[in-house]
């Protein structure tokens, strides 16, 4: 770091001996888990032949998730509460990535032309769209703020060794069988069920629905862009 | 010069960031706060924002998993 | 003691020094579509927390799959077979190795009752709301948008809105 030191911090409770002895044991334990992977997806292999590979795939996105310190909540959360709009840009190239990377899959599943399209067979979620969206993703944006962390940053923190977050994710478990009672009224509301809806078989082919979702996520990122700059230059 | 501590142990994004904020803002330039903190989202979001804010940033791992952020007032 | 300083150095670089939020979005959406081509189904994490709670009712002699809306989900559960739950499983592992490889594992008790009513309202309020909306942030969301769905988009903007009113009521309350 070029700048100069403030100062240092007069906190420290341990020498340097002991950091590096407990950094080792860390680093050890760290090992250890790596074999402890391995040996379970071998074992989870017997009863499926892929879900080896779907724990490792698992492994590497809570890897990628901590070693990145992503987190969804903060990206939408941070833009109104303290005028951080880093994770939002970081969210919508994800998104534009894997839009990019989906989008050549579903082509050729359904062709240029979508003649074999079948909205059970799209790469990726196609969830029902309706109100039900609405309300859910209200609670959830709300719930996430409260409790710290989204579905994927609750388990992230899970495996940090935050407890607040193994209560959180008690309670969503627990909530989750809530929601799915209050659902079989839902369910047999139109409206309150939603019908999935694939912009590219709405929209009238690839194109039209090609410049909406690249649009839009343009759009965002330099909204996300705009106001960005304008907070970080009136803050403090 | 003063200086004051902030005590954000334990606490999940994104207090210890809002809490620094709100001390920041009561102290005057020249000024250092020290945010302790053991969230491994807190010791990236922190500085990112102090720093983006103009201010003078140090990141200091005092133990395993806990982190100080000295912050010098600069505007 | 200089050679030693360079390990300790390499060490950080490969281990330690965390990763641009870019960075890690790329990986994710990376990570995302090449579980879609390995098993056809996109990524989520809420589909099976519902089995998960009546598998855990039913070591009490409780039988979930007579409640409504379970449609015998946890007699038929295994959970080498749930790609969701492996998916979980290991999501709970990265973060734990990730932090144990950078010596930067810590346990972080509950410091407060605010922070209890918290994890407690937040996590019912994720629950209720994932399965209304039939999903959460990844499967409605993340793996829903770049599937060109309707829902994702939805989603996204009422996420946010939520997300506003839960940092007013986290400043007000939970502070």
């Amino acid at each position: 770091m070029s700048e100069q030191t403030i100062r240092t911090s007069s906190r420290k409770k341990t020498t340097p001996e002991q950091r590096r002895r407990k950094k080792t044991i860390q680093i050890t334990l760290g090992i250890v888990l790596i074999a402890v992977i391995l040996l379970v997806s071998a074992l989870f292999q017997n009863t499926n032949p892929k879900a080896g590979f779907i724990l490792i795939i698992g492994v590497l996105l809570g890897y990628t998730l901590q070693r990145s310190r992503f987190c969804f909540t903060a990206s939408l959360r941070d833009p109104m509460l303290t005028g951080g709009t880093l994770l939002t840009k970081a969210v919508i190239i994800g998104l534009a990535v894997s839009s990019l990377l989906f989008m050549a899959i579903n082509m050729s599943k359904f062709g240029l032309d979508l003649s074999a399209f079948d909205i059970k067979k799209v790469a990726g979620n196609v969830k029902p769209a309706g109100v039900n969206t609405a309300i859910g993703a209200f609670l959830f944006g709300i719930g996430a703020v409260i409790a710290g962390g989204c579905a994927s940053g609750t388990l992230m923190r899970m495996g940090e060794g935050f407890a607040q977050q193994w209560l959180a994710f008690v309670f969503f478990v627990i909530g989750s069988m809530l929601g799915v009672f209050i659902m079989v009224p839902m369910d047999s509301v139109p409206i309150l069920k939603g019908t999935a809806v694939f912009l590219p078989d709405v929209l009238g082919g690839w194109i039209p629905a090609v410049i909406v979702q690249f649009g839009l996520l343009a759009l965002i990122y330099l909204l996300a862009q705009w106001w960005g700059n304008k907070k970080s230059s009136g803050i403090v | 010069m003063a200086e004051k501590e902030l005590d954000c142990l334990g606490e999940a994004c994104p207090v210890p960031l809002i809490k620094a904020q709100n001390a920041l803002g009561t102290m005057a330039i020249g000024d250092v706060l020290i945010v302790h903190i053991d969230h491994s989202c807190a010791m990236k979001n922190v500085p990112d924002w102090a720093r983006e804010a103009g201010h003078n940033v140090e990141l200091e791992e005092i133990d395993d998993g806990e982190w100080d952020i000295i912050i010098e007032k600069a505007k | 003691m200089e050679e030693k300083e360079k390990k300790q150095s390499l060490w950080e670089f490969y281990f330690k020094r965390e990763w641009s939020y870019t960075t890690g979005a790329v990986l994710l959406s990376i990570l995302a579509v090449s579980l879609v081509l390995v098993t056809g189904q996109a990524w989520g994490v809420t589909g099976v927390f519902h089995v998960w709670g009546g598998k855990v009712l039913s070591w009490f002699g409780i039988n979930a799959d007579a409640f409504p809306g379970f449609n015998g989900a946890v007699g038929k559960y295994i959970f080498a077979n749930s790609q969701v739950s492996l998916t979980n499983l290991g999501i709970v592992l990265g973060a734990l190795l990730s932090v144990l490889l950078a010596a930067s594992f810590k346990y972080k008790k509950i410091k407060s009752r605010k922070q209890v009513v918290a994890a407690i309202l937040g996590g019912l309020l994720m629950g209720i709301g994932a399965r209304i909306a039939g999903g959460c942030n990844i499967g409605n969301f993340f793996s829903g948008i770049p599937a060109f769905s309707l829902a994702g988009w939805i989603f996204m903007v009422f996420i946010f809105l939520g997300a506003f009113i839960g940092s007013k009521m986290l400043k007000k309350w939970f502070m």
